[in-house]
């Protein structure tokens, strides 16, 4: 076989004490699709910023082209033709796409002014080579998180990248968008680029991949050649175990009963989001399907309390409500696990007690007619609710920036269950959640439904929508299109009823 | 684990501690330590040096009662100043709001024959006046902190102005009010008490009540405090709030001991204050604005001040003095903050 292009030897890493990758040995050859694999915290992002030069490994070594290399920056990966595409792409919003594309470039310059027509040139081919359809010269913040994915791809092109990083690219994409970023990486893949690819869904990277490496607690505890494995058994390298599988509700669908809904959304219309209207019963699971862009996360917002309604009204125990802020909305049992958990959700410099005690705190007082709190208890409460949900941290005092993704999820949670509560809508509840901190999720969904919450799920997974939800209710272009409870909440119905609007659409115009 | 079932050999290889990934991690180490404990260092080596080079005037009782003394209406003026940096904010307007204080706590007593405990009461009221004011540019009407501090600061000095039409009111100011500070309790000056009790309230209000950790959540991620169900723009209001009552105070403390009102009297505190909060924030913690740093950063101005006028330094060389702080606190803050989060 040929040299790699990049070879790791016995590469370790530590923080604070913590081992996040233990004697990693990875090749990646030119045009290989290379898949990595594993929990979150499994080690694979560290393997990638330390080839990013973003983390210094603590011993190890690193070959590009058979030559050790040391990365201490960004820069010094970026000269040997190493790129990383994070999840949170890095995009000058307010810039073009071509722009975009040459940051950080020294431009062609007559006297010392740019010279953008030649600048542009290496652009315009990355984005041919890409196939874009949307024009090079708009703005970023005008175009779709695939789009966007286009760009910092494209970014990498015309910095010749050998090997292109990319950190869970379909998170957020449409099937649609999906397909087309699988093209576009098998065509890097054949033009003799090698590509890291890191996601946990699994089914792509089986599908994607040549090679898929599997991280377990900081090891590569298994490569994987194309074909050798199917998704049953990658599962159970990622969690070294058997999955056990989640036990459906023997109570579920047959709920429908004729009580009060808990509540009822009546056709909220604001931007995107035109007619909408659910129920939602007592102790229910209720999931919210469709395509990225179909308007749940809007719909969400506006039942709680974040954007308000144009038109429309919901009723709460057969009451109208409106809400003029959030805080409304939560002292009325509404709570929401937002989807951007970092930037939405958590106050990361904070610890994992102060994160789950912020939204309800007169419990925790001396007395309760003073402001006074009993430091005490609103640890015990921060512990007893940690244990509750199996948040997995030494201390409640650490920063919530230390967990986990699937970990800091659970504080999300914990801190609506400090309230008393009557609707919890979790949106993208798994998203960057690893397999197992899944399944445990989804037990305590279930949980709180058992207990007479009424919860609203928002998964661009259909596959879990599945299995957690009782009834399923779909969104496509801003509509409800559908609702699937029983035998028929399938797969294949949910993603009919996605792609439903636009079908429609397109016979009223034919 | 065991059951590790590698491609290659090799993979279980004995870590190498003696690699430059150690050098880098000591250094980082060295760099947070420094932005840690690097104040207190600071502090204690001007103490040394001072007390070595004048071993009669520097390191006496009188001498720290003196700093602590001086310290103190830059603390209470810095102390409300940190409410506003935690819940991520600004607040220029400070030094002209503590300027305007004393004109108005002068004139309320002398021109209006009101009783110094009601002029005192009426002026911190307008002090949180102004604080609500300027709250209410940044939440409601979306205005820049910078910008309308700075604004609303202008139009303070202003006023200041106009009621005292450029003079100074000195004329009357009666003895009890001068003894606001200038008497002493259990042997130690007024001010220091005040400075005590003030700083002692911040401190519980911002660790030990709702309202506290609401604001630093506000502070910390003003999204996720929003979504949390927080009412994120009453709270900034109440941190401005608390920011313009302890300026307020300043300006009525100063004028106390200047015993007289003069506009713009207040106006240097501005400075001053936020070195000291921005030295604070680089104090025990990473780059977090906390009350304790805060007192410690007045503390170490104050020395440092005290230090160059026991020496006889003209007066530019405290501007070199007071400028570089500053810049060096603000440096040490950020410094601090990128190491913690790396």
């Amino acid at each position: 076989m040929s040299t790699p292009l990049v070879r790791v030897r016995a590469l370790s890493k530590s923080f604070a004490g913590a081992r996040a990758l233990t004697g990693v040995d990875l090749d990646l050859h030119a045009g290989e699709v290379h898949g990595l694999v594993g929990a979150n915290g499994a080690g694979k992002s560290t393997l990638i910023r330390c080839l990013a030069g973003l983390v210094t490994p603590d011993s190890g070594v690193i070959e590009v082209d058979g030559r050790p290399v040391t990365l201490t920056t960004p820069k010094d990966a970026g000269d040997l033709g190493l790129a990383f595409i994070h999840q949170e792409l890095n995009v000058v919003p307010h810039f073009d796409a071509t722009a975009n594309m040459l940051l950080g470039r020294r431009k062609p310059s007559r006297f010392g002014i740019v010279d953008w027509g030649r600048a542009r040139r290496p652009a315009i081919e990355a984005g041919r080579r890409l196939g874009v359809t949307f024009p090079l010269d708009r703005r970023v913040d005008e175009l779709s998180v695939a789009q966007r994915w286009m760009v910092s791809i494209g970014r990498a092109l015309v910095a010749n990248a050998r090997v292109i990083a990319m950190d869970e690219p379909t998170a957020s994409l449409s099937a649609t968008e999906s397909e087309r970023l699988f093209e576009v990486v098998r065509d890097l893949a054949a033009s003799g680029v090698a590509v890291l690819y890191v996601s946990h869904r699994l089914d792509e990277v089986l599908d994607l991949c040549d090679t898929v490496s599997v991280f377990r607690d900081g090891h590569l505890t298994r490569r994987v050649t194309r074909g050798e494995l199917g998704k049953p058994g990658l599962i159970r390298e990622i969690i070294g175990r058997d999955l056990t599988p989640v036990e459906p509700e023997v109570a579920r669908a047959g709920t429908a009963n004729r009580e009060t809904p808990l509540l009822e959304v009546r056709c909220l219309t604001r931007g995107l989001v035109q007619d909408a209207s659910f129920e939602l019963r007592r102790g229910e699971v209720l999931g919210l399907g469709g395509l990225v862009g179909a308007g749940r996360t809007e719909l969400a917002r506006m039942i709680c309390g974040v954007d308000r309604p144009l038109a429309g009204s919901m009723l709460l125990g057969g009451e109208k409500v409106t809400f003029a802020s959030v805080t409304a909305a939560v002292r009325h049992g509404i709570g929401l696990v937002p989807e951007e958990r970092r930037s939405q959700g958590l106050i990361l410099h904070r610890s994992v007690a102060f994160n789950i005690n912020i939204a309800d705190q007169r419990p925790l007082r001396r007395v309760p007619w003073l402001p006074l709190l009993h430091v005490g208890r609103a640890r015990a409460r921060a512990v007893e609710l940690s244990e509750r949900l199996g948040i997995k941290t030494t201390n409640v005092d650490e920063p919530v920036s230390s967990l986990s993704g699937g970990n800091q999820q659970k504080v999300l949670i914990a801190r609506w269950l400090t309230r008393e509560r009557k609707v919890l809508v979790l949106d993208e509840l798994s998203r960057g959640v690893d397999i197992g901190a899944r399944a445990e999720i989804h037990a305590i969904i279930r949980e709180l439904a058992r207990a007479g919450t009424g919860v609203i799920a928002i998964s661009s997974d259909v596959e879990e929508l599945v299995a957690l939800c009782d009834r399923v209710v779909v969104m496509a272009e801003g509509r409800v299109t559908g609702e699937l409870a029983g035998a028929e909440l399938t797969e294949e119905g949910i993603v009919a009823l996605s792609y439903a609007q636009a079908e429609l659409d397109r016979e009223v115009s034919a | 684990m065991s059951s590790t079932e590698v491609a290659h050999p090799g993979a279980q290889a004995p870590p190498d501690h003696g690699s430059d990934g150690s050098a880098g991690r000591r250094w980082r180490r060295f760099l947070q330590l420094l932005s840690r404990y690097g104040t207190l260092t600071g502090l204690l080596i001007m103490v040394v040096v001072f007390s070595i080079a004048a071993p009669d005037s520097f390191p006496t009782t009188t001498n720290v009662v003196n700093i602590l003394n001086q310290s103190a209406l830059t603390a209470l003026i810095a102390g409300g100043l940190t409410m506003a940096l935690v819940v991520g904010e600004f607040d220029l307007s400070i030094g002209y709001a503590a300027s305007l204080a004393g004109v108005l706590v002068t004139g309320l007593i002398v021109r209006q024959g009101l009783p110094i405990w009601l002029a005192v009461l009426v002026v911190l009221g307008i002090g949180a006046l102004i604080g609500a004011v300027n709250g209410a540019l940044v939440t409601k009407a979306r205005v820049n902190a910078v910008i309308a501090t700075l604004g609303v600061g202008t139009i303070l000095i202003g006023l200041g102005f106009g009621y005292t039409s450029g003079a100074p009111i000195t004329a009357g100011v009666p003895d009890g009010f001068l003894k606001l500070s200038l008497g002493e309790f259990l042997g130690l000056p007024n001010p220091i008490w005040i400075m005590a009790a003030v700083l002692a309230l911040l401190w519980v209000v911002l660790n030990r009540t709702d309202l506290g950790q609401r604001i630093q959540a506000v502070g910390g991620n003003i999204e996720a405090a929003r979504l949390a169900g927080i009412p994120v723009d009453r709270v900034k209001i109440i941190a401005f709030v608390i920011t313009g009552v302890c300026a307020a105070l300043t300006g009525v403390l100063l004028a106390s001991l200047l015993g007289s009102g003069t506009a713009s009297a207040a106006d240097s505190y501005l400075l001053d204050a936020f070195a000291a909060v921005f030295l604070g924030s680089a104090t025990l913690r990473d780059g977090e604005f906390h009350i304790l740093g805060t007192l410690i950063g007045v503390i170490i101005i104050n020395t440092g001040f005290n230090g160059l006028s026991i020496f006889g330094a003209e007066t530019f060389y405290q501007f070199l003095f007071k400028g570089g702080i500053l810049v060096l606190a603000v440096a040490l803050s950020t410094v601090a903050r990128r190491y913690s989060r790396a």
